[in-house]
């Protein structure tokens, strides 16, 4: 009995290492298999040691006792996580840096060495320059613009849509069930120089003042860099008005009242009491829309025309068309790290602390 | 309304989880549609099957009344065909299956139509498969001057599909006027109505000729460098609307194109639904090609294919595609079988081009790997996104 007890402890002592290394262990066999470091016979060795390495931490947690449970558990809970991103996450990205530093071994080959070819780099940089500008500045206009349509939005479902919030927010989601590509492509039909929109506003004869704006050239609102801003600034707002949403409707009314008593006009406390307590879900929606606009590709291809790419466009036709797969991984490289770049940055200057 | 919830407006929870729900449904629901309309797979049991992969637009459909050729190929052969139209640009077809090929497996499709300057490449890369010829007597039926062609010097390996010429399709609503030369392709009044077509070959052609270059004369990339100028120009003014592949007939048929560069079949189909669609061969000269039927290496029905090509050489019935796809055909004898089914169109310069409409079209010329890797890279740096 005091044989148990004693070993129990001893295991107990070391469970909290030998749980770590189990997991970082493990994660490190998922991004061999991954990204392929190892071929052949080595995979089922790999295999074998992940298989080995989860059934004996398992092992180790039924006989090891309460108190080695209790140091295990929190490894326990990380582990699926973990081993999902080391497998879909960092596998994938280890072989997208590997690929950017390679080069081909002929012009059609499939087969890439590693060499540090640093001039992938230098490419993406010099030859698509053009295409990052694009995708950062209207990424950041069409975020901008679905604040501007969402914010208000959000607010009268929130606060003024008693009854109908429910229907008023089903109408907002309800296009979203058809796919993405679909949306956008139908939105080509409504621009269409002979479609609606441009019809109509040549007989309102409003196109003297749109071709003034820039947003209609030559008589055409599509292909045009109106029309990717556009698309993008739809397919975007549900992204930006349902966090914004959410933070406004947790908001207690009797705030606002309070303030009423207190003498505020309405519009001062919107601005004192509604809208900072709304700031988590305007940052947070923020982040929803211009993350993903920046790298989209399929408002560009349909909407726009061959001076209005962004960077998703070029990748895109790196990858499929040109099948230049290291200056293509390194553009993806680049796009990764400068969003995470200017959303660290952002960050940091907004704060995040309220966003729980 | 933190304290006590009323019953009717949903709590923070239940509204997340009702949204992630319906975008859950919502991002299933387009895939399970896929799904459902899943290609089908190769052989299966013992009924023969075959997949041909083909551009848009190029064989007759069961249509109006009409047997088409795959419907009556599978009557008289048995063979369980599929046929994809999954074929709209050589470049990325190429793309597509470079990674298999290259990896020395098999891709889905028996048969695969490249330009004749991508046969040439995935023959000489040894992507292709030879012809079973002797499961194939209808090949005696190839006009004299698809025998041995440049692309495949021995001839084992292709066998062409259809022929055409590239030139100017306009839709004359929105034009106003009628087009004759690649000149009015750079008019300021057409500016961002302008499509230009992703195969290099032709769009490039076409301006080679406009500026007195002969296409099927060059031999570096200075020759063809002032046509590759131009188009970067154009493209820099705004002139462009977009490069395509076979899919332009929609933006010229809507009228968001005012004129584009194009097929002569692609356009004469068209025609026949939309006659304010046009195609003509400008008067500087157009651009001949031909697109060819290849086995990609590691097919898995190749008696199945034989007997495709066979059937599709046979004069009765290939005349009934040229009747449909208004291409030129490269079978022996269509012309006389055309004439039963349609004696105007037996006589169309386009499908039968005369010696003088003949002398104003060129073919591109075969580039060496150098020069075609040059060619390649600056051509996809004015179209690539």
């Amino acid at each position: 009995m005091t044989e148990t007890v004693e070993r129990n402890n001893r295991i107990a002592r070391n469970a909290d290492r030998v749980g770590l290394g189990a997991m970082i262990l493990a994660s490190i066999c998922l991004v061999a298999l991954g990204a392929h470091w190892v071929s052949g016979p080595m995979v089922s060795v790999i295999v074998l040691v992940l298989v080995a390495v989860i059934v004996g931490v398992l092992v180790l947690a039924y006989t090891g006792g309460p108190e080695a449970r209790r140091l295990l558990a929190p490894y326990g809970l990380l582990k699926p996580g973990m081993l999902w991103l080391a497998l879909f996450f960092l596998a994938p990205v280890w072989s997208l840096l590997r690929i950017s530093l390679s080069t081909k071994e002929s012009r059609f080959s499939v087969n890439y060495n590693f060499s540090w070819a640093f001039e992938n780099y230098t490419k993406a940089f010099s030859d698509f320059g053009k295409q990052f500008e694009h995708a950062f500045v209207y990424a950041a206009i069409a975020t901008v613009l679905t604040i501007l349509i969402g914010y208000p939005l959000a607010y009268v479902i929130a606060f003024r849509g008693g009854k109908y919030k429910n229907i008023l927010l089903g109408l907002v989601v309800v296009p979203f069930f058809t796919s993405y590509l679909i949306r956008t492509i139908a939105w080509s039909t409504i621009l269409a120089d002979r479609g609606i929109v441009v019809r109509a506003l040549n007989a309102v004869g409003l196109e003297r003042l749109f071709e003034w704006m820039h947003i209609m050239d030559n008589g055409k609102l599509l292909n045009t860099p109106a029309a990717v801003i556009g698309g993008l600034t739809y397919n975007f707002l549900p992204f930006m008005l349902l966090p914004i949403y959410v933070s406004l409707e947790k908001i207690d009314t009797n705030l606002v009242n309070a303030a009423g008593d207190l003498y505020s006009s309405a519009s001062r406390a919107f601005r004192k009491v509604v809208l900072p307590l709304s700031i988590p879900g305007v940052f947070a929606g923020t982040l929803l829309t211009f993350i993903p606009a920046a790298g989209d590709f399929v408002n560009a291809q349909f909407l726009g025309n061959p001076n209005t790419s962004m960077i998703g466009n070029s990748i895109q036709d790196q990858f499929l068309k040109q099948n230049n797969y290291p200056v293509a991984s390194a553009m993806a490289a680049v796009l990764m790290v400068s969003i995470a770049t200017l959303v660290l940055l952002y960050t940091r200057i907004f704060g995040t602390e309220d966003l729980a | 309304m933190s304290a006590n919830t009323p019953k009717n407006t949903m709590t923070r929870r239940q509204f997340l989880a009702r949204s992630g729900a319906l975008g859950a449904l919502g991002l299933s629901l387009p895939a399970f549609l896929a799904a459902c309309g899943g290609t089908e797979g190769g052989g299966g049991g013992g009924e023969e099957s075959l997949f041909f992969d083909n551009w848009p637009l190029y064989i007759d459909p069961t249509a109006d009344g009409l047997t088409g050729t795959v419907d009556r190929f599978m009557a008289e052969t048995g063979v369980k065909m599929t046929y994809g139209e999954g074929y709209n640009d050589n470049n990325e077809y190429f793309a597509k299956i470079q990674p298999l090929l290259g990896a020395g497996k098999s891709i889905e499709a028996d048969i695969i139509a490249p330009t004749f300057w991508m046969a040439g490449r995935l023959i000489s890369l040894g992507w292709t498969e030879k012809l079973p010829k002797d499961l194939i007597p209808n090949f005696a039926n190839i006009e004299d001057v698809y025998v041995n062609p440049t692309w495949d010097p021995t001839g084992e390996y292709s066998m062409p599909w259809q022929a055409g010429t590239a030139g100017i399709a306009y839709n004359i609503d929105v034009t106003g006027r009628e087009i004759k030369s690649v000149a009015d392709l750079f008019d300021p009044e057409f500016k961002g109505k302008i499509g230009m077509l992703t195969e290099m070959r032709d769009t490039i052609g076409l301006i080679c000729m406009s500026l007195g270059i002969d296409p099927s004369k060059i031999t570096s990339f200075e020759d063809a460098a002032p046509a590759f100028e131009k188009l970067a120009q154009a493209k820099a003014d705004g002139q462009i609307r977009a490069f395509t592949g076979n899919d332009y007939a929609d933006d010229l048929v809507s009228g968001n194109f005012a004129a584009c560069v194009g097929w002569s079949g692609d356009v004469l189909q068209l025609g026949k639904d939309s006659p304010n669609v046009r195609f003509v061969i400008p008067e500087e000269g157009g651009t001949s090609w031909c697109d060819t039927m290849v086995l990609p290496k590691g097919l898995a029905n190749s008696t199945a294919a034989a007997k495709w090509m066979n059937f599709c050489y046979d004069p009765v019935q290939a005349a009934q595609i040229t009747q449909y796809v208004q291409y030129l055909s490269p079978v022996k004898g269509v012309r006389d079988e055309l004439a039963k089914l349609d004696p105007e169109l037996a006589e169309n310069p386009l499908l039968f081009p005369d010696d003088e409409s003949s002398a104003r079209l060129r073919s591109f010329a075969t580039l060496t790997e150098d020069v075609e890797a040059k060619f390649d890279e600056e051509f996809s740096a004015i179209t690539g996104a």
